[in-house]
């Protein structure tokens, strides 16, 4: 109120030093909002298992102080849960299949079906044992059955997570009874986020002057928790949207009849349709891209409604490539019908990501920096 | 008076019937609404609301019908949705009456499947209701082919038998419907409102009969219609009071009384059925040493610990899975043999927790929740453990970890050394939200929000989010 008042009287030699305090104020709430408007949100959208979470662990190791052994160490039970849990999914899911269907590939061993019927009781129970060497074996042998293998090969119609392969092949070293996480464990371990988990970190850059902070929010990415983030909408700098794309021929852990492909189309028009997203950049993350290429050339796309006009042209190397690029047409042609005129000159980025590979996640970031920067710059006309 | 006639309406009397069912339809959307605009209760979702609300649109159809068919008012009948045919069958019947008495049998329903057969309803209301409606629609439409009305809008003989046939026969829809709970003991005023309703439907329906079996043997009498028809159009308004009730689809809001800054006598669902309150088996002046390494679902049992555990879970927009823990261990802790309360309970949480699109639906797999949606037996112990399990190792994951570090786990320590101490326990105001997940939120709408006991969460509505320093 004071400045305003100021500026309007005459100035005489009493109101200098007014004046002077005046000017102070001011200068330091200009440096506050200054600093506050450095201050960028950025928020992880998707569904669910598309690799937020991994991207959000990615870049607290990336950027921050990374994990301690006290952080490491609290992994142990998260990874001992995804290994009970999955078994345990394989083995209901092996039972399930072998009642349907006619051949008895879905069959186990008698002294396999004993294993099983035990690891998926210690699966249901609330608190899991630790994973020693007895009990790594056996979950081992179960996994070689080649019932569960069948089994794991469908694994897209159960709720099969995808660090499946990477924890049974390390099952020696996970059952290890000085066990600590390593950062790869780290990154494939799955744990389902509720809520909101936040993040502030700097990005440093080659010149070493800490540039613009970033906050960067990561959230749950079921349907129940999506009605959350409307919490988040308010100011935010850029959107970094994951898709996953292996996902075109699965099915929702929520909703066992929905194709999560579709799921993800839908959300991402629903994210972009948000009024408070008019000048919110948009960098979307086709993620998952190495299960992806071993995936393609196995599963045609057309299994999923959306790719149902895609037409394979070669083999191998290429496939992969002309597959990976029509799904990114896909994805910009709905950016572009989803995005009303006024807001057509909002930034949109597409990136190809494995959330998994810490290069990879570094130097997408570092475009996705170099992007915000510059529309900074140009929204302060300095461009 | 000189316009005043039997036939084309426009007497004193039929203008006072007029204004009772206006006045008594603005009570009704008073009625319908108060819960929800005074006490400021969230407007429930699904069936919860629309079968209260089309209630009031079907009384509202059945009334107006009433009057633009009845002789009241006087009006030009030129266009053809001034038609005789449109209100007194169309507008009267099948959206009138048939949805009003179909509401009612489609709740008398769920009520029946809930308490005496111990599941949740097979068949969704969107299909049920529309279902029961149908042999409204389709008498209606057998009586527009035939076009038996004559100018005055009444039916012949043989029509209004078959018109008061298909009236009763709904109302003794309901009657065996009321009859099979009517051993229940319920808690709310479920049975009393049934019957209330079957009452006083039967009494128009038997007024209706009488007056019109009065028309057509006197048919030249003037005031015989006039007040035949007066008579009908009030009964009919304060049928449509009477019969609407909230107490089958939101029983708690039943505790609502009309006086205006009374407060809701039983604010959550473990009140209105008295179960005791949890934690208290320690006593007060004991000090419970929070163990970190103790596990989690073990800890959540102590009511503090809880609290400040709910309250750290809310700030994070986490907090629905803290919720149905305690709601669930409130289930547990009613008597095994006493149904009605379970029911009731379970019922609560279902709608609360588990339904898709509730609002607070917690994050389980589609297994666990068809699990539950599927049970033959809502009263089984175990109905929400899968969930639960699922749900307490979900919080050991997420939250756990950052409780430990935050501020609400530091001022819960402090609290309980107080305690201990002897002193009094001074109020934590708890004003910092600091936590290590979350700094801010902007919580406009926070669906999270409760008032009792822990910290009032409030946050600046500016662009950006501060720090606040601990």
């Amino acid at each position: 109120m004071g400045l305003l008042c100021s500026k309007s009287r005459h100035y005489t030699e009493a109101d200098t030093e007014e004046n002077a305090q005046a000017a102070e104020i001011e200068r330091r709430i200009e440096q506050e909002t200054k600093a506050e408007k450095h201050i960028q949100k950025l928020l992880l959208l998707g569904a669910g298992e598309s690799g937020k979470s991994t991207i959000f662990k990615q870049i607290k190791l990336l950027f921050q102080t990374g994990f301690d052994e006290a952080e490491l160490k609290s992994y142990v039970s998260v990874i001992d849960a995804n290994i009970y849990q999955t078994i345990k999914i394989l083995y209901d899911g092996s039972k399930e299949f072998a009642q349907n269907a006619d051949s008895s590939k879905y069959v186990l061993s008698s002294e396999n079906k004993v294993i099983g019927e035990k690891l998926s009781e210690i699966g249901s129970k609330l608190d899991y044992p630790r994973l020693n060497r007895e009990l790594a074996e056996e979950i081992g042998n179960l996994w070689k059955d080649s019932a569960i293998q069948e089994t794991y090969a469908r694994g897209n119609e159960l709720q099969v997570p995808d660090c499946t392969n990477y924890f049974m092949e390390n099952l020696q070293r996970l059952s290890d009874a000085n066990y600590v996480p390593t950062k790869e464990d780290v990154l494939y371990a799955r744990v389902r986020t509720t809520g909101v988990v936040e993040i502030q970190f700097s990005p440093v850059r080659e010149n070493k002057k800490s540039g613009e902070v970033y906050r960067l929010f990561d959230v749950g990415g079921q349907r129940n928790e999506r009605r959350k983030w409307i919490h988040l909408f308010e100011g935010v700098t850029a959107v970094i949207f994951c898709a996953a794309i292996n996902e075109y021929d699965q099915t929702l852990f929520k909703d066992e009849q929905k194709n999560r492909m579709m799921e993800t189309k839908e959300l991402f028009d629903w994210v972009l349709k948000q009024p408070c997203f008019e000048k919110t950049s948009f960098m979307l993350f086709l993620n998952k891209f190495d299960i992806f290429e071993s995936k393609v050339l196995t599963v045609p796309l057309n299994v999923c409604e959306w790719f149902k006009d895609y037409q394979p042209v070669s083999t191998g190397k290429q496939e992969i490539e002309h597959a990976y690029e029509y799904i990114k047409k896909k994805f910009e042609e709905l950016y572009f019908q989803s995005t009303a005129p006024d807001r057509v000159d909002r930034v949109f980025k597409v990136y190809r990501t494995t959330a998994l590979n810490q290069k990879v996640v570094k130097k997408t970031f570092k475009l996705v920096d170099e992007t915000l920067r510059r529309r900074n710059l140009f929204e302060a006309g300095l461009l | 008076m000189a316009s005043c006639s039997a036939v084309h309406g426009g007497c004193p009397s039929d203008y006072v019937a007029v204004s009772i069912a206006i006045f008594s339809m603005i009570l009704l959307l008073v009625r319908s609404s108060f819960p929800f605009l005074i006490h400021n209760v969230p407007s429930a979702k699904g069936s919860a609301f629309w079968i209260p609300a089309i209630q009031v649109i079907a009384s509202f159809n059945f009334l107006l019908g009433i009057v633009m068919a009845g002789n009241f008012v006087k009006y030009k009948k030129n266009h053809w949705w001034l038609s005789c045919y449109v209100w007194a069958v169309w507008v009267e019947g099948p959206l009138g009456f048939g949805l009003l008495m179909s509401c009612r049998i489609a709740q008398a329903f769920h009520l029946y499947y809930a308490f005496v057969k111990r599941r949740l309803p097979p068949i969704r209301s969107h299909f049920f209701l529309p279902l029961i409606v149908l042999p409204w629609i389709a008498g209606s439409a057998i009586v527009q082919v035939k076009k038996p009305l004559n100018y005055r809008c009444h039916l012949g003989t043989f029509w209004i038998i078959v018109a008061i046939c298909l009236h009763t026969s709904y109302i003794v829809v309901l009657v065996i419907f009321t009859g099979a709970i009517r051993h229940i003991e319920f808690r709310f005023d479920e049975l009393k409102d049934l019957w209330q309703g079957i009452l006083v439907s039967a009494s128009l329906i038997g007024l209706w009969a009488s007056a019109y079996i009065l028309n057509e043997v006197h048919d030249d009498i003037p005031w015989l219609q006039v007040t035949s028809r007066f008579l009908l159009l009030t009964t009919a308004s304060i049928l449509v009071l009477v019969f609407f009730s909230i107490s089958i689809s939101q029983p708690l809001l039943t505790q609502i009384g009309f006086i205006k800054r009374e407060p809701l006598e039983f604010k959550t669902m473990r009140q209105a059925l008295g179960i005791p309150d949890s934690g208290l088996l320690l006593r007060r002046d004991q000090a419970v040493v929070i163990d970190p390494n103790e596990p989690l679902d073990k800890l959540l049992t102590d009511k503090k610990f809880r609290q400040s555990f709910m309250a750290f879970a809310d700030s994070c927009l986490a907090g629905e899975s803290v919720h149905f823990f305690e709601e669930v261990h409130e289930l547990g802790k009613i008597p095994i043999d006493d149904s009605v309360r379970r029911i009731y309970m379970a019922r609560h949480i279902i709608n609360k927790y588990i339904i898709a699109g509730a609002a607070m639906e917690v994050n389980i797999s589609h297994r666990s929740r068809q699990a539950i949606l599927n049970t033959t037996d809502i009263t089984h112990p175990d109905l929400f453990s899968d969930a639960l399990n699922e749900l307490i190792q979900l919080m050991k994951t997420n939250l756990a970890k950052d409780y430990w570090s935050s501020l609400y786990f530091i001022n819960l320590k402090d609290e309980t050394r107080a305690r201990s101490n002897g002193h009094e326990m001074e109020q934590m105001s708890g004003g910092y939200s600091y936590s290590p997940r979350l700094s801010c939120v902007q919580a406009m709408d926070d669906p999270f929000h409760h008032d009792h006991d822990h910290d009032h969460f409030s946050c600046d509505s500016s662009q950006d989010v501060h720090d606040p320093y601990p």
